[in-house]
């Protein structure tokens, strides 16, 4: 099967009406989109830079708040000005884009604007008719994170829906096992609702704000709905990540169980080689079998995100993860659970001899000492 | 248990007294006929207004009952107007007409006429365009003929997300959906020719986010205008209401926290400063809109208010001090449960209040502006938005509503024009002044046997939401669970699906279309490129003129915050000489962002 049709959407900055995009997503993701969320409230600049490095098909933009004409021209001129002008750009605003107002962002390069009254279903049709065809032949890159974006996407796209690669993709990733990756990779796991995204954006603004130089690379995954589309939705709350030192990349699974996707493997090796400090990779929401991280892998260190509540301390001796990973964090340590989680995992550890940390955080709060120790940890680690 | 479990409790415990009182009115002799005396006294004292075409009604309508069961069951269960639990109306009388000449029925048959004050107008209209001067010229013109002026404003998106016209990126949003206000010079010049001291003036602001900082601004330009002095005269309500943003409409800067410490800061020093200041409207309206059900909607929004009411009383304000100075916003749309929604909320909140929060009398009144629903207007034959919203007024005056807004026709596709407003501001006055229903008598529409089914379904339906929150922890636990939003978006996506399968009928876009779907004729109001860079210059001119001053006030600020003491004060001083956006940044650097739950 080919690769589903990947479109990013978002809400204009100062603006808060989500519920159309809400519907519409949900809509896309049953007709086999896969869709990157970016959320509400988002700048030209955000929404361009997140598109390049996703490397979407399209941008769906949903307006309530005025200012349309000037804001979908923006993103259309700032995409053209990157080189990424085959990014198309569509989108509405109920009634309050008028039909003169859509002419007129049509002639400034906006693929289709749809009005209040036209059905969940045309929209759907509109994509699957106007954005599924194959490129075929991309413009020459214009930065360094379009090439990769671009390369990433001629990965994905190899491996189609399923586990078996389908055709050999241009990027040569070959021989990788030699290749020195000079990026150190981490990668996050745990289980849904642990904080894992929260936690690695809380870690981001404390490494930017900490290299003022330094360039950090995340690989994000979500699961796929079954043979659907996906909502790749960690951009939305990643509100530090949104910055041009980060390089982000959401993936849907696919059809893969375990947490990743069957080309995480190979984007993986290309992101640790192509010069980032870190390179960070998250799975998706996993359980307690899960061993998303191959053993004397790519990955360098590993970290288990828990949530407080897991239940029972029997529950902790089946969770695998807990055998494997370099660091386990026990984030909300705010909640009333939080002490008997700590030194009940704490004990689970100790059964293990090896040097494992464990850490407690409260990653939603500003400033939060715990992460503030995990940061050190991790870059500790690193050195 | 939550202060939220109790309240479940408290009503189950009132229905329950209010069952025993019907039961011992029936067995107690004594009670039952000191219940009938009451009653028979209570009916006597109503006085009779007589309609335009000469008819005599009472001012009050009560059910025609003599059982003492009975009487009972609506003295305690319902209450007369303006008496516990509330069902019926908060005040004794509301949209009366002034009494010409009235009759009453006294024991010596004597006639006396009694004259009653004329009362302010319910009628509160919702404006904000481009810049201030704009706005402000708008108010004047709604106002005009209006004795009382109670001005409602609503701010454009920098403004509601804390931003600087002249921040990155925002520049085509400067006063688009509501009036832009960087600083304090903004502020006077929004209300510019209104007495802001008078008892007959009352602004109203629909902010929540960076409420406490528009609130500083605006003691701040009526201190400019009128002296310190005015400051504890100011009325009128900021809508300052975080849980809803977190929960609906997403217009929040601040984590969660942090934001309702500064919310409680603010709660504190204007209870505390401005007796006759609203500094939270707890608000339904957005959760409505965004596309929750009646329910849904009530139930959120009272529980919010209790949580609300659980934070300021931890701080250590006084139940009598805040709880009167609690007021709601309820969206009015047109499904069957809002023929008693507010009725309903009303008796919730009272027994609430004061059961499990101690609240005297003034605490216990859930006193709420509706406004009709702008979700229910659609763009297709969008004419018959006038009818969608003259129902909804009906429905929402039947709830004895404090105040209303009636949306403007054209409001699916821009900010309204005056044409529109006109004419929906002209419907209320149609409904309250023209017509005969609720002006002659009170209890007009109520308590028909529907509304009694309705009351008590909803009833049991908000319990059982509340209940539902409690089992997650609580609301603020709820929040971050993310419970209420994924509950309104499955609404939302249900009531979409209802459109499109056409189990729910709107008229003119899946029933009775005509395939006539022109745009209509309405005159857009956009900013003109020239009159944003105006707002931009201007604010930059302000930013240089207090440079030095407002990096001192800015630093002020952030140790407050810092050091987690009540920063209010200090907005003050920092509201003088620093634009939103600074405050906003600053604040940021202390106590974090918002980040955003999709």
């Amino acid at each position: 099967m080919p690769s589903p049709i990947r479109i990013l959407t978002a809400v204009p900055i100062c603006d808060g009406h989500d519920s159309a995009i809400n519907t519409i997503n949900l809509e896309f993701i049953r007709h086999g989109i896969e869709v990157i969320y970016l959320g509400y409230h988002r700048s030209v600049a955000d929404i361009v830079r997140a598109a390049i490095q996703e490397d979407v098909r399209a941008i769906g933009i949903s307006s309530y708040n005025g200012g349309h004409i000037e804001f979908f021209a923006a993103v259309v001129d700032l995409l053209r000005k990157k080189g990424a002008d085959d990014i198309k750009v569509f989108g509405g605003g109920g009634g309050t884009i008028t039909h003169d107002d859509a002419a007129t962002m049509r002639r400034r390069g906006v693929d289709e604007i749809f009005f209040a009254g036209t059905s969940l279903d045309d929209m759907v049709k509109f994509v699957h008719r106007r954005y599924a065809k194959p490129r075929t032949k991309r413009p020459r890159p214009k930065s360094s994170d379009q090439e990769l974006a671009h390369e990433l996407s001629e990965i994905e796209e190899a491996y189609g829906i399923g586990n078996r690669k389908r055709r050999t993709p241009k990027v040569k990733i070959a021989n990788r096992k030699t290749q020195i990756a000079n990026a150190t990779v981490i990668g996050f796991t745990g289980p849904g609702g642990a904080g894992k995204t929260t936690l690695i954006d809380e870690l981001v603004l404390r490494y930017l704000n900490q290299n003022p130089k330094g360039r950090i690379a995340i690989l994000s995954h979500d699961p796929s709905v079954v043979g659907k589309g996906a909502l790749l939705g960690d951009r939305a709350t990643m509100i530090n990540s949104q910055d041009d030192r980060v390089f982000m990349r959401s993936m849907a699974t696919r059809g893969q169980a375990g947490g990743l996707s069957p080309a995480t493997q190979d984007c993986l090796a290309l992101l640790a080689r192509s010069n980032f400090d870190y390179v960070i990779i998250e799975t998706v929401g996993t359980g307690q079998e899960a061993m998303p991280f191959q053993k004397n892998g790519i990955v360098a260190s590993t970290v288990l995100v828990m949530n407080p509540d897991y239940g029972s301390r029997l529950q902790l001796q089946k969770i695998v993860m807990l055998d494997l990973a370099d660091i386990v964090v026990v984030n909300k340590s705010d909640l009333q659970r939080a002490r008997t989680a700590h030194s009940e995992i704490e004990q689970r550890l100790e059964q293990n001899r090896r040097q494992q940390q464990l850490v407690d955080t409260v990653a939603k709060r500003h400033r939060d000492s715990g992460v503030d120790r995990l940061f050190e940890l991790i870059s500790k680690r690193i050195r | 248990m939550s202060k939220l479990g109790q309240v479940v409790e408290s009503v189950e415990k009132y229905n329950k007294f209010v069952l025993d009182q019907v039961k011992r009115a029936r067995t107690d002799q004594k009670f039952g006929r000191d219940l009938l005396g009451r009653w028979n006294d209570t009916k006597a004292k109503i006085p009779v207004t007589r309609t335009p075409t000469g008819l005599p009604l009472p001012r009050l309508a009560l059910p025609e009952i003599d059982e003492p069961g009975e009487i009972a069951r609506f003295i305690f269960g319902e209450g007369f107007p303006g008496e516990f639990p509330y069902l019926n109306a908060t005040y004794r009388e509301m949209y009366l007409e002034p009494v010409r000449e009235t009759e009453s029925f006294e024991k010596n048959g004597n006639k006396t006429g009694k004259k009653i004050t004329q009362p302010e107008e319910p009628t509160r209209l919702f404006s904000g365009l481009m810049l201030a001067e704009d706005t402000n010229e708008r108010f004047h013109y709604l106002t005009r003929h209006q004795r009382t002026h109670r001005l409602s404003t609503a701010f454009d998106g920098p403004t509601l997300y804390g931003l600087d016209s002249d921040a990155d990126g925002v520049f085509g949003k400067i006063g688009e959906g509501g009036v832009a206000i960087d600083t304090v010079e903004d502020m006077v010049r929004l209300y510019d020719g209104f007495d802001l001291g008078s008892p007959n003036f009352s602004a109203s602001m629909t902010i929540s986010g960076p409420a406490p900082m528009i609130m500083a601004m605006y003691i701040a330009a009526a201190k400019r205008r009128f002296g310190p002095k005015v400051v504890p005269k100011l009325r009128g309500t900021v809508q300052a209401d975080i849980f809803k943003e977190v929960q609906a409409q997403n217009e929040t800067i601040f984590p969660i926290e942090p934001s309702l410490r500064f919310l409680t800061d603010m709660v504190e020093f204007t209870t505390g400063e401005m007796p006759r200041w609203y500094p939270i409207s707890i608000s339904g309206y957005h959760i409505g809109e965004a596309g929750s059900t009646p329910v849904q909607q009530a139930a959120y929004t009272l529980s919010n208010g209790f949580a609300y009411a659980e934070m300021f009383a931890a701080r250590g304000i006084p139940v009598d001090q805040f709880g009167p100075r609690l007021s709601f916003f309820f969206d009015c749309g047109l499904d069957a449960e809002y023929i008693a929604l507010s009725r309903v909320s009303r008796r919730i909140w009272a027994i609430g209040m004061r059961d499990v929060f101690g609240a005297g009398p003034r605490a216990q009144l859930c006193k709420l502006h509706t406004q009709t629903s702008g979700r229910s207007l659609i763009a297709a034959e969008f004419k018959n938005n006038l009818t969608r919203t003259a129902t909804e007024l009906i429905l929402s005056y039947m709830n004895a509503t404090n105040s209303c807004h009636s949306n403007s026709a054209d409001e699916p596709f821009t900010t309204p024009s005056e044409e529109w407003i006109r004419l929906a501001a002209h419907g209320q006055a149609i409904l309250l002044e023209e017509s005969g229903i609720f002006k002659h008598t009170m209890n007009m529409l109520s308590g028909s046997p529907g509304m009694k089914a309705v009351e008590r379904a909803v009833e049991t339906a908000i319990l059982e939401e509340f209940r539902e929150i409690e089992r997650l922890g609580g609301v603020l636990a709820a929040v971050e669970e993310r419970y209420q939003r994924s509950q309104i978006q499955n609404a939302a996506h249900k009531y979409e699906q209802q459109i499109y399968d056409g189990t729910r009928p709107i008229i003119g876009l899946n029933k009775y279309r005509d395939g006539n779907d022109d745009a209509p004729e309405v005159k857009l109001a956009r900013t003109p490129r020239a009159k944003q860079q105006l707002q931009v210059d201007r604010l930059r001119k302000f930013k240089k003129k207090n440079a030095d001053k407002a990096n001192r006030a800015l630093d002020k600020l952030a140790a407050t915050a810092e050091r987690s003491e009540n920063v209010f004060p200090v907005l003050l001083e920092a509201a003088e000489v620093c634009s939103l956006g600074q405050i906003t940044g600053r604040l940021q650097e202390v106590v974090g962002r918002f980040r955003p739950m999709v």
